[in-house]
Order: C-alpha cells, then structure tokens, then sequence
C-alpha cells in the first residue's frame, strides 16, 4: 500500500506546472475568452509535443500508454491554470470513450489523430433533461440505407464548434447505442451556450436525421449503456481533478492574500476569522486530493470499489470546491469580486464542472444504492 | 501508486482476524478485571505497544501492522485493552524522552496493565491555553512538592501513575516554565474525584494535589522542557488508529441502514425517502474520505514521516465527521436514539465504552461532542493549520504583547 505519487508521476506534474505557468498564465486565459475559436493552436501543438494530448492512449496509436492517476495529475494542473480548450473534451471524453467503446479501427483512425493535435473530439452526454443516467436518453437512431439517421438535441457540448468528431449517444432499435457524428456535417446544427466560465465552450447539437454511414456506429447496437456508465464514471472523476486544481488556486491566492492585505492595522490572515476558514478551505483540499486520486487509482485499477469510489469522489469534490471558491472571494473581500482580479477564473472553472458529470446529488444517490444495496 | 495491500500485510491481517476469532472473549467484559485478563492476552499475543522497540518489551511492529491490528478489532467489535492512556501516551513518552531506569522501571508494567496511568495536563484555567497551567513543582532537594488542581482527567480514578505537566519557574514565559513529571497516584497527597458528564457516566475525574511528592528520579527529560514534550506527545495520539475509527463508524452505519428500512415516514420507509438517502450517502462519502486520509497517512509513517502538524487535519477531519454523523443517526433514530435502556434490538448500538459500559446510540451522541473539544479543541486545531502549515501569522495575543508576528 503506497499512497504517494512515484518520482515519474511527481516529474510529470512538474513538467506540466512550469509549462502552464510559462504558457498559460491568466493574460492567456483572457485573451482567449475574447477569442472566437476559444482556444490557441500552439499550446495545442505544444501540448501535443509534450505527449499530454495520448496520456492515456496505448502506444500503437500515438499515446504514452499512462494511467488514470497520469491523467488527473495533468487536469489538476489544467484546472489550477483554469486552461482555456478541448483537452478534457478531447481527451477524456472523446479519448476515452474511444478507448471503452470503439472498434479497432476507430481507435487507429481516432486516438493517433487527436494524440497528434491532429484532431479534436468531444462527446454529447446530456440532454434537455439534464439527467446524466444513460439509460434515459431519448435521442433516436434508425436505419438509413447501410448506415443511420439520427436525430435529437444534446445539450453542454463541450467544444463541439472545435471538433472533428463527437460520440453522439442515440436509442436504435435494439437500444442504446453510440455513434460518431462529424459536428460540421449535413443534419446537424450547433448553437452556442454561453456560461460563466468563458474559457469553456459548449454548444447545443441539434441532429435532424444527421446521416452516418455504418461504421460511425461504437460497438454493436444497444450495447452502449455499460460504456457510457464507464466513461461517465471517468469523466466524473476527471472533473472533480480539474475541481481540485482549480480550488487549490484559489486556496493559494487566498492564502498569499491574506499574508498581505491590511485592515485594522494588521494584516488579515492574523485574524483567527479569516484563518480558521483558510483551514477549512485546506481541510477540503486534502480531503478533496485524497478522494480524487484514490477514484482514479480504484478505476485504473479495476478495484471492487472502483464505481462507488467515482460517485464518492465526485460528491465530495462537487462539495469541497464550491466551499473552497466561495469562501476564497469570501476571505478577498471586494477585490474578489472584480473582473480584473483573477480569482474568478478559477473559481468559475470549477463551479462549471460542479454539475456536469453527475452532480452531488446524483453520486450520493449512486452511493447509497451501493451501500444498502 | 499503489494502494493495493501488500501479500505480507494481506497475510498478516488473516493471521490477527484468526487470532481474533480464537481468543476475543465469548462473555461480556465488564470488571476492570476481565478487562485486564483481555489487555493481557493481547500483549501476549504481541499486540500491544506494537511500535515500542523491542528492548523495552514492543513489537518493533510497522505502522500498518499496528493499524491493520486496530482495523481488525474494530472489524468485530473487540473490547479495547485498558490503559490506553498509558499505552497511547505515557509509554511513548518514556520511550522517547525517558532515562533507561524509567524506561526499565515503568514501560514493562504499562504493557501487562500491572500499572494503570492517567494523563495530569488540563487545569480548570488552562484548557485550550494549556501553557497556562498553575500546578506547580518546588523542588525540595531529594523531591519535588505538588500542589494544584487537575480536570479531564481520563482513568484517574483508576490510575496507579499519572504523567504530570507542572510549573517550575514562574519567572520565565508560561511555555518555558512548565516541566514533565511521573507522578505516583496513589499517596495521601493526591485526592482524585470523579467528574460526571453529559453522558451520565465518568470516564474523567479531577485531581487535587496538596503537598503530594514527585521523586527526582522520576522527572522526564531536564527542567523548562514540559511543554516541548507535551508537544511531542499529543502527536502520537494521531494515526495509528485512523483505519480502525473508519472502520467502526462504517458498521454503525450499517445499522443505521439496517434501522432506515424499519422506520417510516407518511407511510415509507426511512430508507426510501430521498432526504434520507442522500444524508445517508454523504455520511458514507465523508467516511470513505476518511479512510481514503488514512491510507495517506500511513503512507508516510510506513516511511518514517511524521504527520507533524498535519495531524491537525486529521483530528479536524473526523472530530467534525463524527458530529455529522451523530446528527444524522439521531435524526433517522428519532426518539428510539435517545434511549440509555429499553430500546428494541434492531434500534440499539452494542458498543464499548471507555469505561466498560455498554454504549448506546445515545451515548454516542453525546460523546461525539466531546472530540471537538478534547486533545486541541477544533478552534485550536485550525489555529494549528493556520499558523504551521498555511503559514498565517499569529494574531496579537493579551499574554504575548505586541506579538502579531
């Protein structure tokens, strides 16, 4: 039993650390929320480079052949820069949801490309009901000569106005089942949803019998739901380590801040008020580390509590985060409520990712059905 | 990363879990005597002052033997040894700090429970500011002279020894002039009253000293250095046992499900009542997140790291988290939880107090709200935090002018 990172690991985080803070500092993260496409193709290129586009892709197809835990170093980083583009999208849901689900084939053509910063990919998990459980999806697929006519309207795409190719889940026939859908391709239209964080991008995908030939299809027909279930599960466990990093900044500021701000004749962070909730705030960042890397250790390694360890993991973090960024412009006070001062970036990536995946509520129902089961 | 058990720590658990099933008392322990029969077969077993070197009559046992003994006790719901405090506290310190006539003198008779120890630290003025302690220690020649009154005191009306905190030089500042001492319990000096709580019950007492005699001998490391040492010993309380509470508070949880489906609201179940279910869920999360911290933790003592102030966190962690839960339990209990006697089977909590009673859900209610406050209240806990991990200054203190540092 050791729950420490190896020297690999430890390495990797900081070669991921001084590359953001070399190349995604917070001028970058504004300019590319007054950019049109969102994010910048060099430090996409760059990041390529560096092997962070095929983390967790095997070798055969261009990635590092690294582990769940390589991963939430890297978005945990990712999160704490508040790093503006298609990675998470890309990578996690596009990537591994090719790695589940997709054929031999799909996975050449796909993994190498986007592992390459060839190719951008995304998947189209929600709906209008906004209820994350597979099984409810109402998106429709049906034959259409050799291959399927699908239509439908997703929701919270993630940077779908960037992708090459999103994983569209629709009910066949034979039930649920997955499909990779061309974004730019006849029958489908997107509409973008703005939110609160502006380095994130989501589009609405409208599908009016967008027409995919028969091997767009992800593994055979109705048998998509153990799939999506897994990479929700990863994609839960992945948000919450972009969470993590994004609470830990504002953790970090607040601390720095604190040290210096002078009100009263001394300076804040000597008042035990804003020093007890800067220990709070560190209590919820630790417990916050210890259930994000023990999830994504439980899934890589297919422990028996792997499932229930996501659910875990991305209830609390939902719940730390929140505590974390709020009372971090708690303790700033008027400054952290300006637009200029950049406590809200991050404080914004993580309350976006608050209820995707699954919110709280949704993983405390999982739980319980776990333990009374 | 890896946080699958070793082979050898996978083995080693069957071995204390056969063990267990061989040896944990088939009737009720509740003299001081059964408990001592039971607290001498887990030393003889090896299963006490397990990370004592082995000179001095320990284990020389890992830190994840010593919690997977813990976690395996907790697992069937094993009286716990007596002498906690002297096995928790007083040993280590005399391991740490101690001469090699103490140590020969004392360690043996705290593992066999021949000698029974308390803890003589808290004052009616000096709890939270326990450098402020009043007892004091005039040195006499060949003794030392007691006088001053103690409170919380765990065991004392048990105790043969109790590891003493007393001033020794007023002149200095309050942390430089407190020393450490072994005191002797049981002379016509030291008068011990129990102190009934809450609880109804008294697990602590208050102890008064009046001219009572301290041998020079019996002093631990040199003068002005108590409180450095208190230090050191509040630290060993953390840790180890931190499988073990997960443990414990997982099978009550279970109970408390086991209880959810028996009581309804408006016709439902408890256990079908989504308010309940997501309580129910968090309480779980937050336990898992616990055990997930103590699996951290063990990481480092596997090491030979020492939490330091890190142990902070810990004690934050669960103190808080057994509050909640003690909430939750009484709320989905209703008026079953507050009973001390006449409660149904499936609505009763079978646990073992600190001082050998049977535990309810009632009691363990009101004994939660003591974690916050013993060992470092949660106030100080976070000042700790504050102060040596995050690195905030110290606020402008009455007794320390001018000392916003």
């Amino acid at each position: 039993m050791n729950f420490s990172f190896t020297d690999d690991q430890v390495l990797l985080k900081n070669s991921v650390r001084a590359a953001l803070d070399e190349q995604c500092k917070s001028s970058h993260v504004r300019s590319m929320i007054e950019d049109g496409k969102g994010y910048s193709d060099a430090l996409w290129g760059e990041m390529a480079k560096l092997g962070w586009l095929g983390l967790p892709f095997p070798e055969e197809q261009g990635g590092a052949g690294l582990g769940l835990v390589e991963l939430c170093l890297v978005l945990d980083e990712l999160g704490r820069a508040a790093y503006p583009g298609p990675y998470f999208a890309s990578v996690v849901l596009g990537g591994l949801g090719l790695m589940l689900g997709g054929s031999a084939a799909q996975k050449e053509k796909w993994l190498s490309a986007i592992a390459a910063g060839q190719a951008r990919a995304s998947a189209a998990l929600l709906e209008d009901s906004l209820d994350w459980a597979p099984a409810t999806t109402t998106a429709t697929a049906t034959r259409a000569g050799d291959g399927w006519s699908l239509s439908g309207v997703k929701r919270f795409v993630p940077w779908a106005h960037v992708a090459d190719v999103v994983l569209v889940p629709a009910r066949s026939p034979e039930g649920l089942s997955l499909f990779l859908v061309d974004p730019k391709q006849a029958g489908v239209t997107l509409k973008p949803m703005v939110g609160i964080d502006l380095a994130n991008r989501w589009s609405q995908m409208r599908l009016d019998g967008a027409r995919v030939a028969a091997d767009a299809l992800v593994g055979q027909p109705g048998t998509a739901e153990p799939v999506l279930e897994s990479l929700l599960r990863r994609a839960a466990v992945c948000a919450s380590a972009e969470m993590l990093g994004a609470a830990r900044r504002c953790l970090d500021m607040s601390v720095s801040y604190v040290k210096v701000r002078e009100q009263f004749g001394q300076v804040i962070g000597s008042f035990q008020a804003i020093r007890h909730r800067c220990a709070e705030m560190l209590l919820e960042v630790e417990n916050a580390h210890s259930a994000v890397y023990y999830a994504a250790w439980a899934l890589e390694a297919g422990a028996e509590d792997a499932a229930v360890a996501a659910s875990i993991c991305k209830s609390y973090v939902s719940d730390a985060a929140r505590k974390v960024c709020g009372d971090a412009i708690q303790v700033h006070g008027g400054i952290g409520f300006t637009w200029e001062y950049d406590l809200h970036l991050y404080m914004k990536r993580a309350k976006a990712l608050e209820p995707l995946y699954g919110d709280a509520e949704f993983h405390r129902e999982l739980i319980v059905r776990h333990v009374a089961a | 990363m890896d946080l699958n058990y070793t082979p050898e720590d996978v083995a080693y658990r069957k071995q204390v879990r056969a063990w267990l099933e061989e040896n944990l008392p088939r009737e009720e322990v509740r003299t001081l005597d059964d408990r001592r029969r039971w607290h001498r077969k887990l030393y003889e077993a090896g299963y006490l002052g397990m990370g004592w070197p082995k000179e001095v009559g320990g284990a020389g046992a890992r830190p994840m033997e010593q919690a997977i003994v813990a976690d395996e006790m907790a697992r069937v719901n094993a009286p716990a040894p007596t002498n906690g405090l002297g096995l928790g506290i007083v040993g280590p310190t005399i391991v740490v700090h101690g001469t090699d006539a103490q140590k020969q003198r004392y360690l043996k008779k705290i593992l066999t429970a021949e000698e029974l120890w308390c803890q003589l630290y808290s004052e009616p003025n000096a709890g939270s500011d326990l450098a402020a302690l009043k007892t004091s220690a005039v040195d006499a020649g060949d003794h030392f002279v007691v006088n001053g009154q103690k409170i919380w005191t765990s065991s004392g009306a048990v105790a043969d020894w109790g590891l003493l905190l007393a001033r020794t030089d007023t002149k200095v500042a309050k942390h430089k002039g407190i020393s450490c001492f072994l005191m002797n319990m049981r002379q016509p000096g030291v008068d011990v009253r129990p102190l009934k709580q809450i609880t109804g019950s008294s697990e602590f007492c208050e102890v008064f000293m009046t001219n009572a005699r301290v041998e020079k001998a019996d002093q631990i490391g040199k003068l002005g250095e108590g409180w450095a040492i208190a230090q050191t010993t509040l630290g060993y309380e953390r840790g180890g046992r931190a499988l073990a509470r997960v443990t414990s508070y997982q099978s009550q949880h279970h109970r408390l499900v086991a209880a959810a489906r028996r009581l309804k609201r408006h016709g439902k179940a408890l256990i079908d009542d989504p308010l309940v279910r997501q309580k129910l869920g968090r309480i779980w999360a937050d336990l898992e997140v616990e055990r997930y911290g103590a699996l951290r933790t063990l990481t480092m003592l596997e090491r030979g790291e020492h939490p330091g102030a890190g142990g902070s966190l810990t004690k934050l962690s669960y103190s808080e988290l057994e509050k909640r839960f003690m909430d939750l339990a009484m709320e989905i209990l209703g008026p079953y939880g507050q009973l001390t006697d006449g409660a149904p089977e499936e609505f009763r909590l079978e646990i073992d107090t600190a001082v050998g009673d049977r535990g309810t859900w009632a009691y363990a209610y009101l004994w939660s709200r003591a974690g916050t406050i013993y060992a470092g209240s949660s106030e100080i806990q976070k000042n700790v935090i504050g102060e040596r991990i995050l690195g905030l200054p110290k606020e402008t203190r009455a007794d320390r002018p001018g000392a916003a540092r």
